[in-house]
């Protein structure tokens, strides 16, 4: 059974993996940090823009080091779901919002998720245990499933 | 003897039809029955058109026109009488009632008698005005009868009337010729008020005035009135489709005025024969119903979309639904329903209302529904996007014809929860639906990669941080 | 009972068993006496829905029952807002109807036959047994005592405050809704202290149920935020509260948006910004919390900053840009009487004319709350002795509860779970130190006792300095007067709530009640009278017309169309029946015949002084119509040249002419000998000769003169205006002299 359980761990981190970069660059709001990275990339004399690259290089760093695994799944999938939503928000800016409750529910399930697994993330995260005696990370998966399952009833319901 | 039988049938026919459509009880009044004799012709007429009819004197205590709250009769005709008041059985406000109870009246004025007050009040109400002093004689100058007022030119010759408008079947025009007269002797002429109910029927000529003969002045100051404003025949048509029609020359149904022969001032031809006798029978066949009737057979409405469901009359329609409505109407002439044909200058139109019109449409006549009977008209529109409560509304009143008001209400409701447009049927929705469906997939995928991860990594987690 | 329960749990009870045993029997009985004082109206009168907005709650939910819930939901309700309709299914909240329907359904499936009024009339005082065990639920979330939770659910149980919108009968959207409120509080504090994210589930479920059962839902909308944000700004901010907020609003705001009636608001109106702007700044927080567990804190600063401002720009510009192009709606006008209390007088006087709409007078308060109101600061207060989340959310609830019940009478509603928790926070806290202080050593138990609860130094200091000056306090004599005089305050507080109870807020205001002189009662049933003449005299489809106050009534009652109701949502409509109502006939009655009215209802209680009638509220009806025709209706012209507002001979022409002045004093002095026609409500003498109707009929007077029917009078057969019709009816020649002067109009045609 071991056995059997150690194949896929050596396998999921493939995913996490491939979209560290992207995660730490998204995470933040795209925004905000993408045009510091190339910036950075510019003019790397500036004190300011020194001190944005080390503490984006600290971030990076730390994020690497202290991530247990499981953690940078939930990642990955927050960075799937801002790409998403990202993308959702990006079309109504374009196309116009004409179905209003489609764009809505579209892009709230999306956002929800988002607040759920970022929830998720806090909960199982083992520095927050202090903050959730009641809570253990099974509860909080099972909570997530119950909430996500609320959510996308709610959103297939309101897009009819 | 074929001949005789066909005339017998006629007759016959013309006996058992010809009757108005609301009933056949006709009242006369006169001041003396005797007096009947004078009207034989004319009374005799209506007769031989089925009216059974009883004769009275105003101050008969017999005479009620009403019995136990209902009519007695369904028509009167007044002829002139010689008292001022009419007793307490004919006051205006019974005479008033008797209209509101969709009874006609004839009534016939002469300027040789003085209208009693009864009437004068009767017909103010109606907004028609007699000459102070309740008499007048209408005179003419230049279109008097040379041969019976030669002097007096009381004795007034008229053209048959003409079409009042454009747009409205003309009921008491000649048939054949121009040349038909009508001979108005010694006749009251009234004024009419601008409501929309009154009708001349038979108006003064421009040359003619009404003066009253009683004043032995010269010069008459003081004009009734004169010219087209005299109506010499006029029609009152309530909103109940009752009908009163005042005729100023009782002279005028006289038998001596139906054989008349008269001659025009200044005619061509020496003497013609008076329009008088057709012209009474188209007056009283107007006022007591027998023609210009017309009658809604059925109102029909429905759903107009293909598929749904085709039930007649629904209380209820949804807002954009299309929507057709008929109406068949049908016109009494004489003896027998026709269709109604409406005018060529008129239109009969459908109104689709919510405190104001929302439509106005333009009802046309369908064959496929038509019969020689009734005619069917038909319109099928779109009902607005505003809900709420609407009323079909046919509101066909013309002089002379009975009133079509006719008002169905029906519900316009909003579209219900399950009648938008689904989602997945408007393109826009899609990047949506599948932002949707991403991260519901999304979602699920996590859930079975954390579910497959779950125990084993926590444990080497806990380790690792030990 | 309340205190008689507090006794016998501090002697008896020792085994937790027998504790949970006797709560909860306890609060069996406090729901028992919740329910039990709801029933005075149903026993003085009968089994009979109350007042307005209850009789279409009622109308609607037959409907439900009758049609099920879909034709419900698409409910086109053609019988009120004559000719407009009314898309009922859309703009109402369905929770209430729901339920009763559900019970009701539930009841037919055990095969108990159930008759839904009774389901409808019971419904409220049910659920207040239920706001009762809530409200234990709350204040056990607050405090560790044990005493504090059940004194409460007493205090909710029969605070007169809430009693006023519970009783049976009282089938109103609140009934249902303030258990709601108080359950999705509960279920916030619970959600917020173990940072679940089920509980956060649980509660915007809740929170789904309250947003479709009344409108007052904004009022968590509002207060959840702000208590985040509080908390945020006292530096409290936590990972429990990033869960459960965010797991909250994200479920929240989609279950409200499943409501018809709510639909998009949440993300257009103003009033739901603040929990938008709260859930977004929420993941700001936690993504700089994340951060600074990450970096070392100089850089942090620096990375705070540019972060920071960087936010601040992008929102503001949103927000300015949103703003101006319309995709957020301002603040509707409802929100802005809530600030400006002046403003909905002058602007909207549909909503100033509604009478729970009024500020609140101060006595209203003790009124409703008795001794309640003066221990709520000291709950308040020892909630900021222990300042723990859940305790910031009570003291932010109750500065906000304070000040909008202060701003409008009926939000008293919001005020009383607050009050109630605080009250019985302070009640237990001095029952509690000094009942218990009877064992041997006091000062030990009583230290540890509360430090043990609470864990926190504040309280510690808190009690402490109660119980430091030894000196009279320890003592039996000090002891049992605080005891006796606590005790005699609950007894008081029972015997007021019980005697407002059955005297103000039974009442059904459908029937009236009076005393004859020999003191019996009389029952004074005038609206039913009418109601039921209208309901077997006239067409099914006759429409009437009354002020907006009747037409719920008329609709479920009388069950005939109404031009205008209590749903007050088209100003205009109401409006023009102000217009018809306060213009001359002339006026009114193309009004009347547009909107096809058959009969007009006025209330008038001048013969019995009854004094809610339409005459005195008659001003409003002028005010509104002035307020879209002010050309055409005067509201300066209804007084009298010294300001007075009267009725009698000095009445000013344009009230003399009104139409609600004619169908009120219509044949009222031929009542009276000649000369002492008097209205009991104005207290004033009338003319001797009243004023005549010409385009109405009097179809109907009901016993006591309150109701009057006028059946609106068909266009003149003969094409002649009413007036001179009416003339000629009575008699009267029509005036012949100016005949000839006047030039005669001619016919065109």
């Amino acid at each position: 059974m071991a056995q059997k359980h150690r194949i896929p761990r050596e396998t999921t981190p493939q995913t996490p993996q491939a979209a560290k970069t992207s995660t730490t660059a998204t995470a933040p709001t795209a925004a905000q940090t993408t045009p510091i990275v190339s910036k950075q990339a510019a003019a790397a004399a500036k004190q300011q823009i020194n001190s944005w690259d080390q503490v984006v290089r600290n971030l990076t760093n730390y994020y690497v080091d202290s991530t247990p695994q499981r953690t940078k799944l939930i990642d990955a999938f927050m960075a799937f779901l801002v790409v998403v939503g990202a993308l959702q928000f990006l079309y109504c800016v374009l196309a116009g919002n004409y179905p209003f409750n489609a764009f809505l529910s579209g892009f709230s399930a999306t956002v929800g998720q988002f607040v759920l697994t970022a929830s998720l993330r806090i909960q199982t995260n083992e520095a927050n245990k202090s903050d959730f005696p009641s809570v253990s990370p099974e509860r909080a998966f099972a909570d997530f499933v119950a909430c996500s399952l609320i959510l996308h009833f709610f959103c297939v319901n309101f897009i009819n | 003897m074929r001949s005789l039988l066909s005339v017998l049938l006629v007759v016959f026919v013309a006996v058992v039809s010809a009757i108005s459509t609301t009933g056949d009880r006709l009242l006369v009044i006169l001041e003396d029955v005797a007096d009947k004799a004078s009207y034989s012709t004319f009374l005799g007429d209506l007769e031989s058109r089925g009216f059974k009819i009883a004769f009275e004197t105003p101050k008969s205590e017999s005479l009620s026109l009403f019995h136990l709250g209902e009519r007695a009769y369904d028509h009167v005709i007044f002829f002139p009488t010689k008292s001022k008041g009419l007793g307490p059985n004919l006051t205006p406000q019974i005479l008033l009632q008797f209209i509101n109870a969709k009874g006609n009246i004839l009534l016939t004025l002469s300027s040789g008698t003085v209208a009693p007050t009864s009437f004068v009040s009767l017909l103010a109400e109606l907004d028609i005005q007699l000459p102070v002093d309740r008499t007048g004689l209408v005179v003419d100058h230049f279109s008097y009868d040379s041969a019976s007022a030669a002097d007096l030119h009381d004795v007034l010759l008229l053209p048959a009337p003409e079409n009042l408008r454009r747009d409205v079947k003309n009921f008491f025009g000649a048939a054949e010729s121009d040349d038909e007269v009508i001979a108005f002797p010694r006749g009251v002429g009234a004024a009419l008020g601008s409501g929309e109910l009154l009708t001349p029927i038979l108006r003064a000529p421009r040359t003619a005035y009404s003066y009253n003969p009683k004043e032995q002045a010269e010069v008459v100051d003081d004009l009734f009135g004169a010219g087209e404003q005299l109506a010499l025949v006029s029609a009152f048509q309530g909103r109940n489709s009752a009908r009163f029609t005042l005729v100023g020359s009782a002279e005028m149904l006289q038998d001596k005025w139906f054989d008349a022969k008269v001659k025009a001032v200044g005619g061509k031809s020496a003497t013609v024969q008076t329009f008088n006798r057709k012209f009474a029978k188209q007056v009283s066949g107007w006022t007591f119903q027998e023609i210009g009737v017309v009658r809604v057979n059925w109102i029909e409405h429905h759903l107009n979309e293909a598929g749904a469901s085709n039930e007649s009359n629904p209380a209820i329609y949804r807002i954009k639904n299309d929507v057709a409505y008929t109406i068949s109407l049908s016109e009494w002439s004489w003896s027998s329903w026709t269709a109604f044909k409406v005018p060529a200058n008129d239109e009969l139109q459908l109104e689709f209302s919510m405190l104001s019109p929302l439509h106005r449409l333009h009802l046309k006549l369908d064959p496929a529904q038509s019969s020689p009977e009734a005619a069917a008209y038909t319109v099928s529109f779109k009902a607005p996007d505003q809900h709420g409560i609407f009323n079909f509304k046919v509101n066909y009143k013309r002089p002379f014809l009975t009133n079509v008001e006719e008002k169905n209400t029906v519900s316009v409701r909003h579209m219900a929860h399950d009648e938008w447009p689904r989602s997945f049927v408007i393109s826009g929705a899609w990047p949506w639906i599948a932002g949707i469906g991403a991260t519901v997939t999304g979602w699920v995928a996590f859930c079975g990669l954390w579910m497959y991860s779950a125990s084993p990594d926590k444990k080497l987690a806990i380790k690792k941080t030990q | 009972m309340s205190a008689n329960s507090v006794q016998v749990l501090a002697n008896a009870g020792k085994g937790e068993s027998t504790r949970t045993l006797l709560r909860v029997i306890i609060l069996l009985l406090i729901a028992g006496a919740a329910i039990a004082s709801r029933l005075f109206s149903v026993i003085r009168f009968e089994s009979i829905i109350h007042e307005f907005d209850p009789w279409f709650n009622f109308r609607a939910t037959r409907y439900l029952v009758a049609h099920g819930f879909y034709k419900f939901w698409d409910w086109f309700d053609d019988r009120t807002w004559h000719p407009l309709g009314r898309v009922t299914g859309g703009t109402l909240y369905p929770g209430l109807m729901v339920t009763s329907g559900a019970i009701y359904h539930a009841l037919r499936a055990l095969t108990i036959p159930v008759d839904i009024r009774n389901i409808c009339v019971l419904l409220a005082p049910a659920f207040s047994g239920l706001t009762a065990y809530a409200a234990y639920l709350l204040t056990n979330e607050m405090t560790p005592s044990p005493s504090a939770g059940l004194l409460a659910a007493a205090f909710m149980g029969i605070a007169p405050g809430y009693i006023s919108r519970s009783v049976a009968g009282s089938y109103d959207n609140e009934a249902i809704a303030i258990f709601l409120l108080v359950f999705t509080f509960y279920l916030w504090i619970k959600a917020l202290k173990q940072g679940s994210m089920l509980w956060g589930a649980l509660c915007a479920l809740f929170y789904g149920y309250m947003v479709a059962s009344w409108g007052g839902y904004a009022f968590i909308t509002c207060l959840l935020p702000l208590h985040a944000f509080v908390l945020i700004c006292m530096g409290r901010y936590s990972t429990r509260l990033y869960v459960s907020y965010t797991t909250w609003y994200a479920l929240g705001t989609l279950a409200s948006m499943q409501i018809p009636f709510v639909g998009f608001l949440p993300v257009k109106t103003s009033e739901h910004m603040p929990a938008l702007g709260i859930f977004g700044f929420l993941q700001l927080l936690a993504f700089l919390d994340y951060v600074r567990s990450a970096i070392p804190s100089r850089q942090y600063q620096t990375f705070l900053w540019l972060f920071a401002s960087g936010t601040f720009g992008l929102g503001l510009l949103v927000l300015v840009v949103a703003t101006s192009a319309g995709v957020i709606a301002p603040w509707s006008g409802r929100f802005y009487s809530l600030w400006d209390t002046g403003y909905a007088k002058i602007h909207i006087p549909i909503i100033a004319s509604v009478s729970e709409h009024q500020p609140t007078a101060w006595p209203a308060f003790f009124f409703d709350l008795n001794m309640l109101i003066w221990l709520f600061p000291a709950g308040v207060y020892l909630c900021f002795q222990q300042l723990a989340d859940e305790h910031v959310f009570i003291v932010v609830y109750a500065l906000f509860g304070s000040y909008f019940a202060g701003v409008m009478v009926r939000l008293m509603l919001t005020l009383t779970p607050v009050v109630c928790v605080a009250a019985a926070i302070a009640i237990s806290n001095v029952l509690d130190t000094y009942l218990d202080a009877r064992s041997p050593n006091p000062e030990d138990h009583q230290v540890d006792d509360v430090s043990d609860g609470t864990a926190k130094k504040a309280a510690k200091s808190g009690l402490k300095s109660t119980s430091k000056p030894v000196v009279g306090v320890y003592s039996t004599v000090s002891k049992s007067i605080v005891a006796t005089a606590m005790t005699a305050y609950l007894l008081l507080f029972v015997l007021h709530c019980t005697w407002v109870t059955s005297n103000a807020y039974s009442s059904p205001s459908v029937v009236l009640a009076s005393r004859l002189p020999d003191g019996s009662q009389h029952i004074i049933d005038d609206y039913r009278e009418a109601y039921q003449w209208l309901r077997q005299n006239t067409r099914e489809d006759a429409k009437i017309m009354s002020w907006w106050d009747y037409g719920y009534q008329i609709g479920g009652m009388a069950d005939r169309p109404t031009l205008v109701d209590n749903n007050t949502w088209n100003n205009t409509h109401i409006a023009t029946v102000g217009k018809a109502m306060s213009s001359r006939e002339e006026v009114s009655y193309p009004i009347m015949r547009q909107h096809e009215v058959d009969y007009v209802l006025v209330v008038f209680g001048g013969l019995l002084g009854y004094s809610g009638d339409d005459i005195n509220k008659f001003l409003w009806m002028v005010r509104i119509a002035e307020g879209i025709w002010p050309d055409e209706v005067k509201e300066r012209e209804f007084f009298t040249p010294r300001g007075e507002y009267k009725v009698d001979a000095d009445a000013t022409e344009t009230m003399k002419n009104s139409l609600m002045y004619k169908m009120s004093y219509y044949n009222y002095q031929s009542l009276f000998p000649p000369g002492q026609a008097q209205d009991r409500v104005r207290g004033v003498r009338l003319p001797d000769v009243g004023p005549t109707l010409n385009v109405l009929d009097e179809a109907f007077t009901s016993e006591n003169w309150i109701i009057r029917i006028y059946k609106v009078k068909d266009l003149d057969n003969l094409g002649r205006d009413h007036a001179s019709a009416a003339a000629f009816e009575r008699g009267h020649k029509k005036k012949k002299a100016n005949k000839k002067r006047v030039a005669r109009l001619l016919r065109v045609d």
